[in-house]
């Protein structure tokens, strides 16, 4: 396992078509993660998702439906996702006899700095999208599991 | 709190021997990089290096008691390193626990 890395599997009863729209579409990603999403479904595309407000960078690295969609976050206005700026998620899909396994695997913890959310935690002024995010992630968790 | 400390509190506990050196030191309330290299398919000098990134993060520290320093866990810091694993752990299984029960409804309503 890479340094630094969250890695979950999960089988959903559900077609991969489904599964990749779920996973990729902004009006999905808003049912599941973040209260707005803005960005172009394709390779390269732009945007930014919002939590309570603050916006977060959001850019699109692949996406090849039904298969693969991969996506960096969290980088700086102003700068270009890549290794060491963002954080990078990446999903895969596989077909099975009744549905869809997914993979899902988050890495970029150790190039950022894997404490930056206690430190956002302890300074919640701090002006960037990020710190602003990171402490909501507990209540993110939470809130998504009281409505699940 | 410096963000090359946090790093290397990360790249720390992400190493599956220095986890093991951890599992080690904490069983056995300390150790030294020999007593620590007998329980492990690495060298003396292997360990010390592993002791010296553990000791760097924060997560041990050490005494100097006769020839070798003796190494001890610093569990403030352990279980800080822990709870952030399990914090973003923990928001990935909400939300694809969330997103198994979008796509499996949507799922139910395109068969008839």
């Amino acid at each position: 396992m890479e340094h630094g890395s969250i890695e979950r599997e999960i089988h959903i009863d559900a077609h991969p078509d489904v599964v990749f729209d779920v996973i990729s579409s902004p009006e999905h990603l808003r049912e599941w993660w973040p209260d707005e999403a803005e960005y172009p479904v394709e390779p390269g595309g732009d945007g930014r998702i919002g939590f309570g407000g603050s916006w977060v960078r959001f850019t699109v690295v692949d996406a090849s439906p039904p298969r693969h969609f991969s996506f960096r976050w969290t980088h700086a206005e102003g700068e270009t996702a890549a290794p060491g700026n963002s954080f990078l998620v990446v999903f895969e899909l596989e077909p099975t006899a009744t549905g869809t396994r997914l993979k899902m695997t988050e890495t970029g913890f150790r190039e950022r700095g894997w404490d930056e959310a206690k430190i956002a935690a302890e300074y919640a002024d701090h002006v960037t999208g990020w710190d602003h995010f990171l402490p909501r992630l507990p209540a993110c968790a939470a809130k998504l599991g009281a409505t699940r | 709190m410096t963000t090359a400390v946090d790093d290397d509190l990360w790249s720390a506990v992400g190493d599956p021997t220095r986890r093991r050196m951890l599992d080690l030191l904490l069983s056995q309330g300390s150790g030294t990089a020999t007593s620590l290299s007998e329980h492990l398919p690495v060298t003396r000098q292997a360990v010390a290096k592993h002791l010296a990134v553990l000791d760097r993060a924060g997560l041990v520290h050490a005494r100097s008691a006769g020839r070798e320093k003796q190494f001890h866990v610093d569990e403030t810091q352990l279980a800080r390193a822990v709870a952030q694993l399990t914090d973003v752990g923990n928001a990935w299984d909400a939300r694809l626990r969330r997103i198994k029960t979008i796509a499996e409804t949507i799922e139910k309503k395109r068969k008839p």
